[in-house]
């Protein structure tokens, strides 16, 4: 419906503020009389007066309103800076950290128990790696071990690179290498594993005595556990060696020496071979510590793969050494004799060795 | 003067018909909350009903003390914000 059309004029106007204010008005006493409403149902139903006690507790829980405290009247930062005395370790430690601090002291709460379980792994692993090189002194050194330098790559900076151990047991290991002490960390330096290209024979021969020396497929390098190492088999050692040293190698100590020896175990030829070595470095002259060096190389790099051919011929050599430096005019005919030895069949070569005997005695 | 009257009836018909009303009474009681008008009032219905005993207090008995202490006590933010409302509206839609 249309309305009149209402012209701002000067009584008008008045007329329309009254208005206005009447209209106000009633809204103002519509409010109030809600408010008169519900306050008598409140108190006729008698949930009015509840928040209302004795005189006082109302005065003892009445709002504060001072400077610097809430409401109740305590003070809002009051442990701010204060410390207090952990319980477990007696240590000082500011309020707001001491909750967590009270967690992983006390060893309670998610994050403790999970740091403490990776700790004793860690622990474990670097404990057990050790372990399994107990049976061979030389192996203890903690560089040395191959499995443990794959878990815990910081202890490998932490150790020093030419301590005293380390050239303590190459010396062990292998008198040759005494006045190379210099040299040889740095052949182990970069991993614990071995690369068996920068050794010579006679390295290689020392460490395939003592270590498993197996080579890895990815890294190259020749395992430095025991003999009885898990990782490996007899099988991989035994390829190892005959790819090493050719087929005069020297077998592995515990299994094969009972099947194949001919006239005398294996592992005595070769300590008595090395042995014989030993005691000839001073005594050998030049031509014919070449001469046996000369055929010892030999037999080292041609060789059809039969491991016992090597070792004989290797003592043979070693042998011929001892006769060369008795008698120099037969020395010729002795490395003859053991180049002669190499091309034949094991067998045949037995009667060569006891005739280098008879020639000896 | 009819014609005022009829005028004035006609605001209030279309107050109440464009909900203008309801909205306005709502910003009312809102605003009053808001400032603690309510809680003033409530404080002294309280005094009135200990004055008259609870028993046998009136509707009519608060209305009468309640509504001239009400009317007084709001302030003034509110009463202008208000006016200034009904004003727009009557210049919007009388117009």
């Amino acid at each position: 419906m249309k309305m009149e059309d209402m012209p701002l004029s000067g009584p008008d106007n008045t007329r329309l503020e009254a208005l206005v204010h009447d209209i106000y008005s009633e809204l103002v006493e519509d409010a109030c009389l809600g408010l008169c409403f519900e306050v008598h149902r409140a108190v006729k139903q008698g949930s009015f007066f509840l928040d209302e006690t004795d005189q006082e507790s109302m005065k003892e829980f009445e709002i504060v309103d001072q400077p610097g405290v809430d409401i109740f009247g305590q003070v809002y930062n009051q442990w701010k800076n204060k410390e207090c005395e952990c319980p477990n370790c007696k240590r000082l430690i500011a309020a707001s950290r001491f909750a967590p601090h009270l967690e992983k002291c006390l060893g309670m709460g998610r994050n403790s128990s999970r740091i403490a379980n990776r700790r004793l792994a860690t622990n474990n692993n670097m404990s057990k790696s050790e372990s399994d090189q107990e049976d061979n002194d030389d192996l203890n050194d903690n560089d040395w071990s191959y499995g443990a330098e794959k878990k815990a790559k910081k202890r490998k900076s932490d150790k020093n690179q030419n301590s005293p151990r380390r050239s303590k047991s190459l010396k062990h290991k292998n008198g040759e290498l005494g006045g190379s002490v210099s040299s040889e960390p740095y052949k182990y330096n970069y991993n614990t594993g071995i690369s068996y290209e920068t050794l010579g024979p006679d390295d290689v021969r020392s460490l395939l005595t003592t270590q498993c020396g197996v080579i890895s497929e990815h890294t190259k390098k020749m395992c430095t556990r025991s003999q009885r190492c898990p990782q490996h088999t007899d099988e991989q050692r035994r390829a190892v060696r005959l790819f090493l040293l050719g087929p005069s190698a020297p077998s592995l100590p515990d299994a094969d020496a009972v099947v194949e020896s001919d006239s005398f175990d294996i592992p005595d030829g070769q300590t008595l071979m090395s042995r014989l070595q030993w005691e000839d470095s001073p005594d050998i002259s030049p031509t014919d510590s070449a001469s046996s060096k000369a055929s010892t190389n030999h037999s080292d790099s041609r060789r059809p793969k039969k491991k016992k051919t090597t070792s004989l011929g290797l003592n043979s050599g070693g042998i011929g050494g001892i006769g060369g430096s008795l008698s120099g005019g037969s020395s010729s005919s002795q490395s003859n004799i053991s180049l002669s030895t190499k091309k034949k069949r094991p067998k045949l070569s037995a009667p060569s060795i006891t005739s280098i005997y008879d020639d000896l005695n | 003067m009819s014609k005022e009257s009829r005028m004035r009836a006609t605001v209030n018909q279309k107050l109440t018909e464009m909900g203008e009303r309801e909205r306005l009474k709502e910003l009312l009681r809102a605003k009053l909350t808001e400032c603690g008008w309510k809680d003033q009032m409530k404080a002294h219905c309280k005094e009135v009903i200990k004055d008259k005993g609870l028993e046998h207090v009136t509707v009519e008995d608060l209305v009468v003390e309640i509504t001239p202490k009400g009317r007084a006590l709001v302030p003034d933010s509110v009463k202008k914000e208000l006016l200034h409302r009904i004003r727009a509206f009557l210049a919007q839609h009388a117009t």
